[in-house]
């Protein structure tokens, strides 16, 4: 009897399943290593970018800014949690790639880094502007970081909020002649980000986020409400250690006849600073200790810091 | 017929060796490359590592825990506060990773002596600060003024040495 048709034998069954399964476990692999090798960049590039950020540490300088341009169009996340004794920044990023964000599940975290920013700021050069956040000592340089995609209106700031602006040169804010793009940042009436000079807070996306002193003021512009409030308890948090360092200092030079006279209304500050829930909490009280502590220190003997 | 049979079986005998052959040398390729990229990623760590300790010594000495400050009279860069050292050398625990480094240590060197450790007990009379107790393996410095009060005839100074400033990675 003649049968019709492609007669395969078992050898070719079998060899072309073979093949089959080759062929597809050579392009998952091949899959999983430019996935891998992704994530790989992601996370290097965000440790990168996390210790490039450490010669903004500031001396004698009140503000310092940097640019950074990096080959691809970029997501750097910022994250902030209070865990432990300092809390932590944490920087993801991600990259496009193909036209498509690379995922982020590699976080790079740092306990000496303070960066203020939205959830997560995009394009390929980013600004980044540093400035000494002191509470009445210095507690550690905060960073700003901002996109040259976003540009920030500065036109009816007081002068020496306009001048240290200028100073700093940075391109993406305006002091005159303003975008029509730009986030609009005003001292008065009302706008997109509004700053109450006097009484201490920036008011954005409809809630209020208080702040004592500039670095501050510009953390609050510059960020996201909820960074704005983790990042303000990380910097209590570091605070607190410092006071405790002033004052196992105290102690040390008291012994060699050097009293300091601030070493009970230090204490009086870790109290009140540990009770700090949020940015709201910090009242008249808290800066009235803290500006008699930096009078008091300023006229000591033995100056602590 | 039984010919035929016995040779179809030597010939799946084969297919499955070569099938086993295949399998096995596919692992081993992809285990060489999975070695090779872990070998790359466990590099490129230790050189950001490093370039941490690097930058990181450069402006170490302005951070709050160490700077001077305005506490010796004159605001200057580079400069160490001993006094400060000492008390954050108590409290190193809570202070561990926090710079992400291994080791930060502190070395007088001028006027040179013999290395002696700091402890609560012989401070100042020592002249290597650790701040940590590990093992450096590597280490980037950079040159610092070391400040503390003094007395003397019941008056208060400040005091000034040169010193280095060691980050350590390991790597």
């Amino acid at each position: 009897m003649r049968k019709d048709g492609i007669e395969f034998s078992f050898t070719w069954i079998f060899a072309m399943i073979v093949g089959m399964t080759i062929l597809f476990l050579a392009i998952y692999a091949a899959t999983r290593i430019t996935q891998t090798q992704e994530t790989v960049i992601d996370a290097s590039t965000a440790k990168e970018i996390g210790i490039l950020l450490s010669p903004l540490e500031t001396g004698f300088e009140s503000a310092k800014t940097t640019s950074l341009i990096l080959p691809k169009e970029t997501r750097i996340y910022n994250k902030c949690n209070n865990n432990g004794n300092f809390g932590r920044q944490v920087i993801s990023l991600s990259q496009k790639s193909f036209n498509k964000w690379t995922d982020t599940d590699i976080d790079v975290g740092f306990s000496n880094k303070y960066i203020f920013s939205d959830g997560f700021v995009e394009g390929k050069k980013f600004y980044i502007f540093s400035k000494p956040f002191e509470f009445p000592f210095k507690v550690s340089d905060v960073i700003y970081v901002t996109s040259s995609d976003k540009t920030y209106c500065f036109d009816d700031a007081p002068e020496d909020i306009r001048d240290e602006l200028s100073s700093l040169g940075q391109e993406n804010i305006y002091l005159e002649n303003c975008p029509e793009e730009s986030i609009k940042v005003c001292f008065s009436g009302s706008c997109d980000v509004y700053v109450d000079y006097s009484s201490k807070y920036v008011e954005k996306e409809n809630e209020k986020m208080y702040f004592s002193g500039d670095s501050m003021m510009y953390a609050a512009i510059f960020s996201e409400p909820e960074i704005y409030e983790c990042q303000l308890k990380r910097l209590m948090q570091r605070e607190v250690q410092l006071i405790e360092i002033y004052n196992g200092k105290a102690e040390i030079v008291s012994a060699k006849g050097c009293n300091s006279d601030v070493k009970n209304e230090l204490s009086i500050l870790s109290g009140m600073i540990s009770d700090i829930k949020g940015s709201e909490n910090i009242n008249t009280a808290v800066i009235g200790t803290v500006d008699d502590i930096k009078n008091k220190n300023e006229i000591s003997r033995c100056r602590l810091w | 017929m039984v010919m035929k049979n016995k040779f179809g079986q030597l010939k799946i005998q084969q297919m499955a060796f070569m099938l086993m052959a295949i399998t096995l040398f596919f692992a081993l390729v992809g285990m060489f490359f999975l070695t090779i990229q872990v070998s790359k990623i466990r590099e490129s760590a230790s050189v950001l590592e490093e370039k941490n300790a690097l930058l990181l010594v450069t402006r170490l000495a302005n951070s709050p825990e160490f700077s001077c400050g305005n506490s010796f009279g004159i605001t200057a860069i580079s400069c160490v506060d001993s006094d400060k050292i000492m008390a954050l050398k108590n409290k190193a625990e809570d202070y561990n990773g926090f710079w992400g480094t291994s080791n930060i240590e502190i070395r007088k060197i001028y006027p040179a002596t013999n290395p002696v450790e700091c402890t609560s007990s012989n401070y100042p009379n020592c002249n290597i600060i650790k701040i940590n107790e590990e093992e450096i393996e590597s280490e980037y410095s950079n040159f610092v003024s070391l400040c503390r009060k003094e007395i003397a005839n019941g008056q208060t100074y400040n005091k000034c040495e040169l010193a280095k400033l060691m980050a350590g990675y390991n790597g």
